[in-house]
């Protein structure tokens, strides 16, 4: 088994050329596709905006990391992008690799949990498209269970590492259910609309922007089903809100301290979040001094932000643990497949000449006696053949070297003239 | 029987700790697998106090409501009973250490220095004085748990003003939550404590000669009574929430102890049986 694989990643390439490089599904099925005619027997392409890899058994030793990259580069052309973008990984490391992948310690967001998701995607692109094969079956399953054992073992992917879950995380900490809360989101560019979004994806059901463009606001609040409010007035309306998140483009404070303390007035002086994730700050943070005012800026969000990375970074070795667990259960799997034929083989031999030996004696035995010497028979062969079966099992966990492995087999098939060769190609397919 | 009491007198103290030490565990490093289970060394240590104070009543004939000691005993029980029904109930398992370290202190006080009383006033064999104490003593434990909750409220709502994130952020339960457990827990505790000031005073006058209206135990009970049902009252219909709210929790819970130390150690109350 040869199997090789090339990665765009992080570490090796600039985001511009990462996203260029990133692949439809489309555009991934018609790389499987070239792919499968020349270069490889089974594979596996997986695309994110961060990454892009190709990973696969080749058809022959002749297939190097180069024609992989020269495949990939030919549908998505992209200057700036020469070998030296790509990381290569042969045999184990390739399996290595795959394993860090779907944990997420190899991503640029400790723990990400997507990339398992978009693994798994990838897996079945490949499946629906014939191109899994035998060795990536169990890849793949290896994968999965590894990328589950990282999230319930671990807590790798645990605690919010963008500001946006970090606002959330934080919000929940003051209010109990997000959903009987009201949110008004002031200013609808990209950080606004980000946070909208993800907010309305957490529950929140009573959710109203407002922006100084009035038409920008409501294309998105159409969008996101919300109400919306003027700008000349919204500070009327602040009262309503038990959480405020700003992001506009503002030079100046948009909302002073005598805002928000007309505002805690107005609202019986009930708890209120204010998230300012404006540069510069949109919202006087003298009101965080006010009862019950909860203000918070882009600062103290990435303070959040920074603890939970720290906290997945220390899960790294527990990470590393399953994933060593693990290659040792793949390594045992496939020094397996050395034996595993040679047992059969071996077991259809045996019953062979059983058989044979049975059907030209059959007839000097009563029919009482005939189904008995079927059942003594295989009996016989059964018991004979328990001991080597598991001397021959034990050979796939041997820590000898692999020669020495390959040099005990051959002796065994030598003296009991077996052909491994048909048996293999059955196994694997 | 008398060495059983004896051996479960000074056993409840360590399974108190036991039960605080896994629950602080758990608290700093939020281990999955202890999470349930350190429910059950609180509920065996519940299930051996409770026989300890079963045993006490038998060998002693009455219940152990006669002095200070005994009354600390059925306290510490109380608190950790309570906030054990409000684990099951609420599914909150992250401030159970804050609490059963009150039981500690109350159980550690009583072990040291409860007497073995065979001869007891009369009048302390009464059921109705039982029902008057078991009632005032659950009070006790509402406004013990709504006191150790508003304190937890405070301490997580500095942090938050503060911009800090440490190991509290990560592990209580947010504000609203700990505002409604405070809350409910003085309820309960005012409920329960109207109960056992009705109960005392339709029955001490008619069963203690010594009876008095400016007792200062007395007094002290109706002081904390006014200012949680004042609390209570403002919370519905008034606009006290918050820090303020639990403010007044921690006060009536500091003039609660106040009072308890000053009637039964300091001044003569014919609360003091002893």
């Amino acid at each position: 088994m040869n199997l090789i694989g090339v990665s765009i990643n992080h570490r090796t390439a600039s985001v511009e050329l990462r996203e260029s490089l990133k692949l439809s599904t489309e555009e991934i099925v018609k790389l499987i596709n070239s792919l499968k005619q020349s270069l490889l027997k089974e594979g596996l392409i997986i695309s994110t905006c961060n990454r892009t890899e190709i990973i696969g058994i080749t058809v022959s030793e002749s297939v190097t990391f180069d024609s992989l990259i020269s495949e990939l580069l030919n549908l998505k052309s992209v200057d700036g992008i020469s070998s030296e973008s790509f990381e290569k990984f042969k045999s184990f490391s390739v399996i290595e690799h795959i394993f860090r992948l779907v944990t997420g310690i190899d991503s640029m967001l400790i723990g990400d949990n997507q990339i398992f998701k978009q693994v798994k995607e990838s897996f079945q692109i490949s499946d629906e498209n014939n191109f899994i094969g035998f060795y990536l079956k169990k890849i793949m399953d290896f994968s999965l269970r590894i990328g589950k054992r990282a999230i319930t073992e671990t807590a790798i992917s645990e605690g919010a590492v963008t500001v946006s879950f970090a606002a959330v995380q934080l919000i929940e900490k003051i209010f109990a259910n997000l959903s009987k809360k009201s949110v008004l989101v002031i200013g609808t560019g990209e950080t606004g609309e980000i946070a909208a979004k993800h907010l309305r994806d957490r529950g929140v059901v009573r959710l109203a922007l407002t922006n100084r463009t009035f038409e920008k606001a409501e294309k998105l609040a159409k969008e996101l089903n919300t109400a919306v409010f003027p700008f000349d007035n919204f500070k009327e309306h602040l009262h309503k809100f038990d959480i405020i998140v700003s992001a506009t483009g503002s030079q100046d404070f948009i909302l002073s301290k005598s805002d928000i303390e007309k505002t805690m007035k107005k609202r019986n002086y009930e708890s209120l979040v204010i998230v300012d994730i404006a540069v510069p700050r949109d919202i006087d943070p003298d009101c965080r001094n006010l009862e019950n005012v909860f203000y918070n800026d882009i600062d103290s969000l990435n303070i959040i932000v920074e603890q939970n990375l720290s906290k997945r970074r220390n899960e790294i070795p527990k990470v590393e643990k399953i994933i060593k667990e693990e290659l040792n259960g793949f390594t045992e799997w496939l020094n397996s497949l050395q034996v595993s034929p040679i047992i059969k083989a071996l077991r259809e031999k045996f019953e062979a000449i059983r058989s044979e030996e049975v059907q030209n004696n059959i007839n000097r035995f009563s029919n009482e006696d005939k189904e008995k010497l079927e059942i003594v028979t295989k009996k016989i062969i059964n018991k004979i053949l328990h001991n080597p079966t598991i001397e021959l099992k034990k050979f796939a966990n041997d820590e000898s070297t692999q020669d020495l492995i390959r040099i005990k087999l051959s002796v065994i098939q030598e003296i009991f003239g077996i052909n491994t060769v048909k048996e293999q190609e059955k196994f694997e397919a | 029987m008398i060495s059983t009491i004896h051996t479960l007198n000074i056993l409840i103290p360590i399974f108190y700790f036991i039960t605080f030490i896994v629950y602080l565990y758990d608290f700093q490093r939020e281990d999955k697998n202890l999470s349930n289970s350190k429910r059950l060394f609180l509920f065996i240590t519940l299930c051996t106090h409770l026989l300890y104070i079963i045993l006490r009543t038998i060998e002693f004939d009455h219940p152990p409501i006669t002095n200070v000691f005994e009354i600390f005993t059925l306290l510490a029980f109380s608190v950790s009973f309570a906030y054990f029904v409000l684990e099951l109930v609420t599914d909150i398992r992250g401030t159970g250490m804050f609490i059963i370290i009150i039981s500690i202190a109350f159980q550690t006080v009583s072990s040291i220095f409860i007497k073995d009383l065979s001869f007891v006033r009369e009048e302390l064999r009464n059921n109705l004085l039982g029902t008057h104490v078991f009632s005032a003593l659950l009070g006790y434990a509402g406004i013990t748990i709504s006191a150790v909750y508003g304190f937890l409220f405070l301490m997580l709502y500095n942090q938050l003003k503060q911009n800090k994130f440490g190991l509290l952020f990560d592990r209580l339960p947010n504000l609203e939550i700990l505002e409604k457990l405070c809350f409910y827990s003085a309820v309960i505790g005012f409920i329960l404590l109207t109960i056992a000031i009705i109960i005392g005073v339709i029955w001490l006058p008619q069963s203690n000669l010594n009876f008095s209206y400016t007792d200062p135990k007395l007094l002290g009970t109706l002081l904390i009574w006014i200012i949680y049902g004042l609390g209570i009252l403002r919370k519905i219909y008034g606009n006290l929430r918050g820090r303020k709210l639990v403010i007044v929790s921690i006060v009536g819970f500091i003039l609660t102890i106040s009072s308890t130390i000053l009637s039964n150690f300091l001044a003569k109350s014919f609360h003091s049986f002893y």
